[in-house]
């Protein structure tokens, strides 16, 4: 249902061209999961937002980028091509694909009750009003486990505890009706426990609903739990991708493999923890060749400083993008 | 709310206690006083001279040898009672009197100066936000700076000069010739409409422009919030996203300076009364200021703090009604 | 991302190349130097830092430069001004300016001249007034001899800048009805108007700082008695407050008296916005992590105010301390004008401005509406300097 192709994007800014996204390339089945996962700078959430184009007029999107989405009536949107005020595009918007961010305190605004902004997507996406908007908002809001949901609706947001509000986030996003959920770290700012509250809710409303869903997180262990294919970004483009089991069991790229051994293990107290070393470069620094060769313990001298790695197909539905795969070792 | 509310009027009274006095204080610092300039005005001319006996009964019969606190109160107290402000000296006439009808005419150019103030800052403000960067952004930022620089009886002199050039007329004061004395009537309304204008203009310029910062900067950050990215991702227009969303937040930081504009208006107001020949109390408050009749003055300032005061308990009022955080107390 | 963009306005960095750029060598000459110069701007100070963002911001670089300039006028305004202050030219009554030219109608000339003048009497107003008379002709030379002044009040001098060869006053900027110039005026003026904002901003910026401190580090009923006190002088008007204290200055006090006392005035009302800021700095201060930090480590208070909270908010201060001038040059400006502030033959930019209070005079007589120029040129530098120090002081630019 949708289709990214060589997404790129690139921003204007006062030290010259900055591309946070740079040939991105995946495809989400109906009813399915993708994880992204990357540190902080790695371009997920810019991708994101590409897919909603919501990025903020300094962007631009690259010559190449396809992003091809099938919508409820089957036809098939160039998501690139739509005009920035087309009404196309905010029926894709909320309609056909939700999207819910990482704070839920500030995803509201704060001077209108949560059932005003609820019922304010659900009349732009279902044309429902009044008290039948309100019901369904209620219904909504009962059904993301928020209790007391006819008194919950008239209430602000900042009265709200956290967990609450990214309840309430969801089903503002749910009410819409989407096909598609992007979920921009949504569990990141809760605590642990609300956080898996969360997640259980997430993966049981997709269940529910049918819904597929982009699931954006830095932490691997979270996009394992609800995730089917996972894509690990860094720096921009997409370094391995492929179903979350056997990428986990057997990471073909070396970041996959820090990533993996970074995670702190209840099973291994004794042990220390092993980071990936180095730092994420700003994207305005961005490498030559592969961007993580500055990073990695098994670059290949003369090849990963000079080449960008092309993806390989390894099989099962998994990508890579590193030369240790590309057969370049031989040519060294 | 009703806590709140409580709360502002009781730091209200307080406030107005504290500025009576001090009111008063500015009214006494003058060397001499009301007895002095009374006799001085009563009997200079007349060959009569006047000894220091002779003020002193004056004082006697007028009360005005008591001790200061007393005479406090019972300043205070005529205001509050009967609404009495005292005797000005120099018409020989209560202060009332004098007063009159010009605290309405006052309180109609505030009104005025405040509405034109608000419609033309708030929407340049946004538009000057959303368009931030470009040229339109530019000029407008601009002109706001000139509006800071440029003080009110200054633009007011340039305003006469070039109406006067291009109109060959005087477009100053309050009424024209034909109404200045008249009784009111509605024609005599509709020519005070349409005098107006310029003082409302004069009176706005400094507060417009600083409330168009104001409202830009606000509406800037606004834009940049997640609940506006959150609200466009779920497909609102975005015209009524920007008027539903950033722009009512951007309405704070105005309303909660409505006070302060208003005290603007009025520091400014006895000096553009006098550019512009406008017959209301800022002309009257810097005449009595000028001669010395301090009761007319100290009445004029007291009349004009307590309706900044009030004007600060509207601006807490329409907060609380706009801001459910500040209203719930959150 | 954020960081560098933050960097690179600070123009700490310099561009960098597009990342699409081809494969380079390890590190070149430019990207060594380019590290360093990030690394210098990691460990720079803060001042150094303010600086750097300082120097970025045009605007108020050139605000900074003008008032530069105008301190520079009005100290040097002896030497550098033809005329005294109240000298009167009887034989040049309200004359319009004289533009030193190097060309008229009868030709050029390689040194700059201005024309000579004759008395006349204006048809309407039946005033004497000057006309310039084309017939004749007076070099402007420079470093003429004048009437001895003491320069800085100290050094004796007994030059002007520049002159007329034939010794009469050059009125650049013409001369009021008195026939006092308004060029020499308008520079004496500015030194007036300067010091009575800058000794009124010191006053009120000391009483400020010690209301605000107090209320600030003691906190409970003593701010809150204090608060109650600084919204009252808030909410009364400032201007028509100032015309009250200004109206009580006895008629037969002498200019020099009035002026102190303006000054004084000005001071002692202008603490409440600033006392508010920092009242309200020192207390979000007071919970900050460092110094809560700072405490635990077991520092002295002194310590703690003086070498964590102090420097953490002096470039906030210098920031309120520009932008508060404004408010002083207008309510002197606005006082002067309508007779309220200093008195001749005290010359300020408002006293000057007095002459000009009707449409009339500024028709027949425009060059006496001079001194507004100057109000508004000094208001604008100090508020665009006060922008881009605000701008140049958040260390590491949240507005930037």
């Amino acid at each position: 249902m949708l289709s990214v192709e060589n997404l790129s994007v690139t921003f204007r800014t006062d030290e010259g061209i900055v591309t946070p996204v740079a040939d991105v390339s995946f495809a989400l089945a109906e009813g399915r999961t993708l994880g992204l996962v990357g540190e902080s700078g790695s371009g997920k959430s810019v991708t994101a937002k590409a897919l909603m184009r919501l990025l903020p007029g300094t962007a631009t999107l690259g010559a190449h980028s396809r992003m091809r989405y099938v919508d409820k009536a089957g036809q098939a949107i160039g998501i690139e091509r739509l005009s920035p005020r087309a009404r196309a595009l905010r029926r894709l918007r909320g309609g056909e694909i939700g999207m819910i961010f990482q704070e839920p305190m500030a995803s509201f605004s704060p001077v209108y009750t949560i059932g005003n902004q609820i019922t304010e997507a659900i009349a732009l996406h279902r044309g429902l009003k009044g008290r039948a908007a309100r019901a369904l908002a209620i219904e909504m809001l009962a059904k993301v486990g928020i209790a007391s949901p006819e008194r919950r609706i008239d209430q602000y947001p900042h009265t709200l505890s956290g967990g609450m509000r990214q309840r309430a986030m969801i089903a503002l996003a749910l009410s819409a009706g989407p096909r598609l959920l992007i979920a921009d770290e949504p569990t990141t700012a809760l605590d642990v426990t609300i956080q898996a509250q969360v997640l259980d809710l997430m993966r049981g409303l997709q269940c529910d609903l049918g819904m597929a869903m982009i699931f954006i997180s830095h932490d691997l262990g979270v996009i394992a739990q609800v995730a089917q294919e996972v894509a690990v970004m860094y720096l921009g483009t997409i370094v391995e991708r492929g179903p979350v089991r056997a990428l986990l069991q057997a990471p073909a790229h070396p970041y996959t493999r820090g990533l993996i051994a970074a995670i702190p293990r209840l099973d291994r107290l004794e042990g220390r923890l092993h980071p990936v070393p180095g730092e994420i470069p700003s994207p305005s620094a961005r490498p030559a060749g592969c961007p993580f060769h500055p990073r990695c313990a098994e670059a290949l001298a003369g090849i990963c400083a000079t080449r960008v790695p092309e993806p390989v197909d390894l099989g099962g539905g998994r990508v890579v993008r590193c030369h240790l795969h590309t057969g370049e070792r031989s040519v060294a | 709310m009703l806590r709140f509310l409580a709360g502002r009027a009781v730091g209200m009274a307080v406030t107005l206690v504290l500025v009576s006095v001090m009111v008063f204080a500015i009214m006494e610092l003058p060397p001499g006083d009301y007895a002095d300039r009374y006799a001085f005005r009563k009997y200079s001319g007349t060959g009569v001279t006047i000894t220091e006996a002779d003020v002193a009964a004056i004082r006697h019969t007028l009360g005005l040898d008591r001790p200061a606190p007393l005479r406090y109160l019972d300043w205070v107290g005529g205001i509050v009672l009967h609404g009495d402000f005292g005797k000005a000296y120099a018409f020989e006439t209560s202060v009332n009197a004098i007063i009159g009808q010009k605290v309405w005419l006052t309180l109609g150019l505030l009104f005025v100066t405040l509405v034109l103030t608000y419609a033309v800052s708030i929407p340049i403000g946004i538009y000057a936000a959303v368009r931030r960067g470009t040229a339109t952004d530019y000029g407008l930022t601009v002109l706001s700076y000139l509006g800071l620089a440029l003080p009110n009886f200054l633009l007011a002199l340039v305003l006469l000069y070039f109406a006067n050039r291009w109109f060959g007329a005087s477009v100053g004061g309050l009424f024209g010739q034909a109404y200045e004395k008249a009784p009111w009537s509605a024609a005599k309304l509709w020519d005070l409409v349409k005098h107006l204008w310029l003082p409302a203009l004069v009176l706005a310029w400094s507060a417009m422009a600083y409330q168009i910062q104001t409202v830009r900067a606000t509406m800037s950050d606004e834009l940049g919030k997640l609940s506006v990215i959150a609200a466009r991702a779920r497909g609102l227009p975005e015209m009524r996203l920007l008027l539903k969303y950033p722009a009512r937040l951007a309405l704070n930081p105005v309303v909660s300076t409505i006070g302060f504009d208003v005290n603007r208006i009025f520091s400014e107001l006895p000096i553009v009364a006098a550019v512009l020949g406008l017959t209301e109390l800022g002309d009257l408050l810097l005449k009595s200021f000028l001669d010395l009749d301090m009761n007319v003055a100290g009445a004029i300032l007291l009349l004009l703090t307590v309706v900044i005061v009030g004007m600060n308990f509207v601006s807490d009022l329409l907060l609380a009604w706009l801001d459910p955080r500040i209203r719930l107390g959150g | 991302m954020n960081d560098m963009s933050r960097l690179s306005e600070a123009g700490a960095l310099p561009a960098t190349p597009p990342a699409t750029s081809p494969a380079t060598p390890p590190e070149t000459a430019a990207e060594r130097r380019a590290r360093a110069r990030r690394e210098r701007y990691y460990s720079a100070g803060q001042w150094r830092l303010v600086w750097w963002r300082f120097r970025r911001h045009r605007g108020a670089l050139l605000a900074a430069l003008l008032l530069g300039a105008m301190v520079l006028a009005g100290l040097f305004a002896d030497v550098v001004a033809p005329c005294a202050p109240t000298e009167r030219d009887r034989a040049y009554l309200a004359g319009p300016p004289q533009f030193p030219v190097f060309c008229d109608a009868k030709g050029c000339s390689l040194r700059p001249f201005v024309h000579g003048s004759r008395t006349e009497r204006d048809p309407v107003t039946l005033r004497l007034r000057a006309v310039p008379d084309p017939e004749k002709r007076d070099p402007v030379i420079f470093f003429v001899p004048g009437p001895t002044v003491r320069l800085l009040g100290a050094i004796p001098l007994s030059v002007r800048l520049f002159g007329l060869e034939s010794g009469a006053p050059l009125h650049l900027w013409g001369t009021d009805p008195l026939g006092r110039d308004v060029f020499s005026r308008t520079l004496h003026a500015t030194r007036t108007s300067l010091s009575i904002g800058v000794l009124g901003v010191l006053i009120s910026f000391t009483l400020a700082l010690a209301i605000g401190g107090i209320a600030g580090y003691a906190g409970g009923l003593v701010d809150a008695a204090i608060q109650r006190v600084t919204e009252v002088v808030r909410v009364i008007p400032v201007i028509p407050l100032y015309m009250g204290l200004a109206a009580a200055m006895p008629k037969e006090w002498s200019s020099t008296q009035v002026y102190f006392a303006m000054t004084l005035i000005l001071g002692l009302f202008g603490w409440p916005t600033l006392a508010r800021r920092i009242r309200s700095q020192l207390l979000s201060i007071r919970g900050e992590d460092y110094v809560l930090a700072a405490r635990l480590a077991g520092a002295r208070p002194a310590r703690i105010i003086a070498g964590h909270m102090l420097p953490s908010f002096t470039s906030f201060i210098i920031v309120d301390l520009v932008i508060s001038f404004p408010y002083m040059i207008l309510s002197e400006t606005a006082l002067s004008f309508v007779g309220l502030g200093l008195r001749p033959p005290a010359v300020s930019w408002g006293v000057m401005l007095q002459q000009a209070q009707s449409v009339q005079v500024i028709e027949q007589a425009p060059w006496l509406f001079i001194p507004a120029g100057f109000v508004v040129l000094a208001v604008l530098a100090f508020t665009l300097l006060g922008d881009g120090l605000r701008d140049a002081a958040d260390p590491y630019g949240q507005n930037g």
